[in-house]
């Protein structure tokens, strides 16, 4: 699994794994994708995200709050994305369907990405980072 | 973790500077020694880490129902010199200005049968989870009114009664709010929730006055025996949540900028009179208002439905109180017998200003400012009083609620959502909510004891207990 569920007391943590950056980037966002949403099919919507920032760390938050941003706004439920990245530049494809109250409502609502004791680290050959997301 | 700790009085605990680097001040906590042996390393690292911050004064300081948050711990109070200290929106969450109100009604338990009936036309009426959205979306100038003018503005909307406003902390309206600090994407995710109760711990109770502990404080709060009320917690929704997302990368860089050093990247902070400090006060303020705007809007359908189907005149709904659990503000301390002007930040704390405080309205001068603790899904909730302890030890804080346990994933692999809400049933108590997996993560067992931790701000003197509320009824988002 790219990203697994550690144990916090008032919020979610995750720790996402990824063989390169944006495998780690791709699955803080499927972590952060199934705490939202138990149901979630593909669907046509396709949303593209340009981000730069001036560390890794400060991408992820901003491409994450991102994510959130645009999920509430638009009524859009994400199941996957696609992630460049180049010189803390980010360009990203995330696909899903839309917003149907009675398959989606009883979703977790996050109220945000934690940027606490979020580093990015390499560990066996994996970039890892530990997230909390508050809800 | 109470080998850490050197216990200053049955209730109150002392974390010495040096418990991690630069600590300018100690940590004290207030825990009895049964729940001692419930707190978590990562929330004593988080109180000690809130020490280290720039101009903090006299204490980092954990309530008893403190556990592991990110940046300050959940049930953490900082107070810092506005001269020389900071602010941070670590300090307050992203759930800016979540807070609890509590309204009283003339029926009583034992002629209301009517609460299932009452908790399905609620959940069907006040728009509730993930996803969904107020019965009108609001233009950009009503947003900016409601931003500016807080529980004021639904008042004079029609929805609510002046009366309301004067049992609202703050009245129920930040003067400090700036709103061009306030993001467009913040205000497009405001615009259509201004009445949604959200998810989460978020509920609406409708409870009944199990056992009056104060007579006088309760009368003059009004409230009696068995008189039936509503509960509601919720908060500044995605616009408050926008708004702290916007402003942390802003502080973080001013962080830098003044380079102040900082343990974690989510106490990132400001000077609190540095342009990026001022606005993010200003912009958590206009969001702090909106919260009010919405738990008013929220009490007046509950209104309207409880007037329509029970029979009940709106103007016998009586606001007991509205308390905010989630914010930072100026407040005038003495500290060590000067009096000194703060910045007040209480994180999963509530503000409990004793007899006399010059914030308080007319009414509540002798009694103290009424305080709402909701227990958990199931549980007792408390109404309580605010003391001259709580202005000398605590900057007039208290705690906010029952205190988590155990994490919401291990709630839901022991818990099923069903099993709860029948267990629940069979205790009186009707629960409606958009899933039973938000049952399972509520489960009242994976808190603290509300009672336990009641008992200890009580015993330390930090809020005095008027009124013990017990659930009929409950939604979740």
């Amino acid at each position: 699994m790219p990203f697994e569920e550690l144990n916090h007391t008032a919020d979610y943590l995750f720790r996402c794994t990824g063989s390169t950056i944006e495998e780690l980037f791709a699955s803080a966002s499927m972590a952060m994708f199934s705490l939202m949403f138990d149901e979630r099919d593909e669907g046509p919507v396709k949303i593209e995200i340009s981000l730069e920032a001036a560390d890794y760390e400060t991408l992820l938050y901003d491409l994450l709050s991102e994510l959130l941003f645009i999920s509430e706004v638009e009524r859009i439920v994400f199941t996957g994305i696609d992630i460049k990245i180049k010189d803390h530049a980010l360009k990203a494809v995330a696909a899903g369907e839309n917003f149907d109250m009675d398959k989606h409502a009883g979703g977790t609502e996050i109220k945000g990405v934690s940027r606490y004791e979020t580093n990015i680290i390499k560990t066996g050959g994996k970039f890892q980072a530990d997230i909390i997301f508050d809800v | 973790m109470i080998d850490k700790l050197e216990k200053i009085s049955d209730t109150e605990w002392e974390i010495k500077r040096g418990y991690v680097d630069n600590m300018s001040v100690p940590g004290r906590i207030f825990l009895s020694e049964k729940l001692c042996a419930s707190l978590e390393e990562g929330a004593l690292k988080q109180l000690a880490n809130v020490a280290t911050l720039p101009g903090i004064v006299k204490y980092s300081l954990g309530m008893p129902d403190i556990h592991w948050g990110y940046g300050f711990p959940i049930g953490g109070v900082g107070a810092f010199d506005t001269e020389n200290g900071i602010i941070s929106p670590g300090g307050v969450g992203f759930d800016i200005n979540c807070g609890v109100r509590l309204i009283s009604t003339p029926l009583k338990k034992e002629d209301f049968t009517g609460t299932k009936r009452l908790i399905n036309t609620l959940f069907s009426t006040v728009p509730t989870g993930v996803g969904n959205v107020a019965p009108k979306t609001f233009s950009d100038s009503e947003l900016e009114d409601i931003m500016r003018e807080g529980a004021s503005w639904a008042v004079k909307e029609g929805y609510g009664m002046p009366g309301d406003l004067v049992s609202c902390e703050e009245n129920g309206m930040m003067k400090e709010a700036d709103t061009e600090h306030v993001s467009a994407k913040a205000r497009k995710r405001g615009k259509p929730q201004c009445g949604t109760l959200g998810s989460g711990n978020h509920f609406l109770e409708i409870q009944y006055a199990a056992e009056i502990l104060d007579e006088d404080a309760a009368k003059t709060f009004g409230i009696e025996k068995d008189q039936v009320c509503f509960m509601i917690h919720c908060g500044s929704r995605g616009l408050g949540h926008q708004v702290c997302t916007d402003h942390i990368g802003d502080i973080e860089n001013a962080t830098k900028k003044y380079g102040i050093n900082i343990p974690d990247r989510q106490l990132a902070c400001a000077p609190v009179n540095s342009p990026e400090g001022e606005a993010y006060f200003g912009a958590m303020a206009a969001s702090a208002n909106y919260a009010w705007a919405n738990r008013q809007m929220i009490t007046h359908m509950v209104r309207e439905v409880i007037g329509r189907d029970f029979g009940v005149d709106y103007n016998e709904m009586k606001l007991i109180y509205d308390v905010t659990h989630n914010v930072a503000k100026f407040e005038t301390h003495v500290v060590d017998g000067k009096r000194m002007e703060l910045c007040v930040h209480r994180k999963g704390a509530t503000r409990a200003f004793g007899p006399g405080s010059p914030e308080l309205p007319d009414y509540l001068r002798d009694a103290g400012q009424p305080v709402i603790i909701p227990g958990s899904m199931g549980t007792s909730s408390y109404l309580l009083k605010g003391t001259q302890t709580a202005m000398e030890k605590t900057f007039g804080s208290t705690c906010h609620g029952a205190g988590r346990l155990a994490s919401r994933s291990s709630a839901k692999k022991s818990h099923s959502g069903s099993d709860i809400r029948q267990e629940l049933m069979d205790k009186g108590i009707f629960v409606r909510a958009t899933s039973n997996k938000v049952i399972a993560e509520e489960a009242p067992d994976v808190y603290k004891p509300s009672s336990e931790v009641v008992d200890i701000v009580h015993r330390a003197g930090l809020s005095m207990k008027v009124a013990r509320l017990e659930p009929m009824g409950v939604i979740k988002g």
